[in-house]
Order: C-alpha cells, then structure tokens, then sequence
C-alpha cells in the first residue's frame, strides 16, 4: 500500500523531561504575540548582531541547527529580554497603548501609526533605539514617518 | 408643504434592521474574542503566535507584556501526532 501524508491532528504529547543541566538555562521571554510585534524593530534594532549570528548558524547547519544553534539562540533570547525589560520600565504607557491598538486591528502596524509616533519618540530619547526597516529604499521616507497611511481604516488613528 | 416623512419610513425600517443585525453579530464576535475585533487573514505564523499566546495566558486572543515567561512554558509545546494503527 502506497504511503498517504501524515495528519499530526489527532493526538498531543507533552514532554516534559528537562534539557539536561549541561546546557544554560535561559528564561523565555514571556510576551505575546502584539507587545513583541511593537517591540520588535526596537530588538532589531538593539540585537541586530545576535539575531544575524543565529539566522546565519541555522542557515549553515543544514537541518541540524535546532542542536548546533542552542548558544546563538540564548543570546537571541536574552538581548530580546533586556530591550522589553527597558521598553517596560521606561516607555510602559506608550507601549500597552501601541499594542492594545495593534490587537484590536489585526496586528496590522498601518492602523496604529496614531500611537506608534509617541513610541517612538520615548524610546528614542529613553533608550537611543530608532526603528528602521531593512531594506527600504532610501530616497523615500519611510513607511512609518509618513503622514497619510492609504490603507488605514479610519482617519482618526493614523 | 413638509417633508413627505411617511415615504421615508421604509427606508428607516430597512436601515434599521441592518443595523440592528450588523450590531448584534458584532457584539457576538466582540464575544467571541475577548472584548477585541475578530481576526481575518490569519495565515500560519499568526496561528503559531495565537498558540504561543494562548500557551502564555490562557486565552486564543490573550496579550501580557511580562518580560519572563511562566515557569514550565518552555515545556507546554506538544509533539503533534497521529494516533497509529496496524
């Protein structure tokens, strides 16, 4: 009988047996999914190296990067840590207001250009860490500095 | 002479039902999603975070902005399987 393709939704298993204490632990980071999109251009911004260190390691190990990558992916997960434990103690206003946004619109960073300037303006004196996208051309002005959103829903949040 | 407000009056009816309807299913799903306006386009990365939430908090739509995770949250993530058969 030819094979057919699995179909993982019947049954879940829970392991949970330790790493084994050779390997460091490192605390998760414990946000969701709408503070980590605010936060995010801020941890590039900050983390840019690890981030590029661990993309680059898992690109290379072909496959077996979920072992070899272990102790890019802690730096990753620290310096992450540290941007959101200093966005926290300094900007937490701005931020929840961002994010709060961001979940009610379907995590689309177009409508809440509203709360994201204030953000960023505290960020930047707090914690001297500028959003920039990668990649974008440099004759325009950025997606986020711009003052008419065309795809936002309603006027009074751009 | 006045305005003629007996020949608007099905128009107020049909209005009216629309936008009771309209409200009534968006109180429903407002329910449906903790407080917060459903989700559309959800493609597999926001179903992998909404499962990493709901891992975090509790709930599908639920948001935190603790900087450490709870303890045990490195272990909730479950192998999927199938159940075997011979």
């Amino acid at each position: 009988m030819s094979a057919r393709q699995p179909r993982f939704n019947q049954h879940l298993l829970i392991d949970t047996t330790p790493l084994p204490d050779s390997i460091p632990k490192v605390q998760e980071v414990g946000s969701s999914s709408a503070p980590l999109l605010s936060a995010s251009y801020f941890i590039g911004a900050r983390c840019k190296a690890y981030n590029d260190d661990y993309m680059q390691c898992k690109t290379e190990a072909n496959g077996k990067g979920e072992m070899d990558c272990l102790r890019e992916g802690r730096k990753v997960t620290r310096c992450a840590g540290s941007v959101l434990e200093d966005v926290n103690k300094s900007c937490l206003e701005e931020f929840r207001k961002h994010w709060e946004c961001l979940d009610n619109n379907n995590q689309q960073l177009w409508q809440c250009r509203k709360w994201e300037r204030p953000l960023n303006s505290c960020v930047f004196e707090k914690l001297n860490l500028e959003k920039k996208i990668p990649g974008a051309p440099e004759n325009e002005t950025p997606v986020h500095l711009r003052k008419r959103q065309i795809f936002a829903h309603s006027i009074m949040t751009q | 002479m006045g305005v003629p407000f007996e020949a608007l009056l099905p128009y107020a009816v049909c209005i009216g039902m629309f936008g009771f309807s309209g409200a009534a299913l968006s109180k429903i799903r407002a329910m449906q999603n903790g407080g917060k306006r459903a989700r559309h386009s959800v493609d597999q990365w926001d179903r992998q975070m909404m499962d990493r939430d709901r891992r975090l908090t509790g709930f599908l739509r639920g948001q935190t902005d603790n900087v450490k995770a709870p303890a045990g949250f490195e272990l909730s993530n479950p192998w999927r399987l199938e159940r075997g058969y011979t």
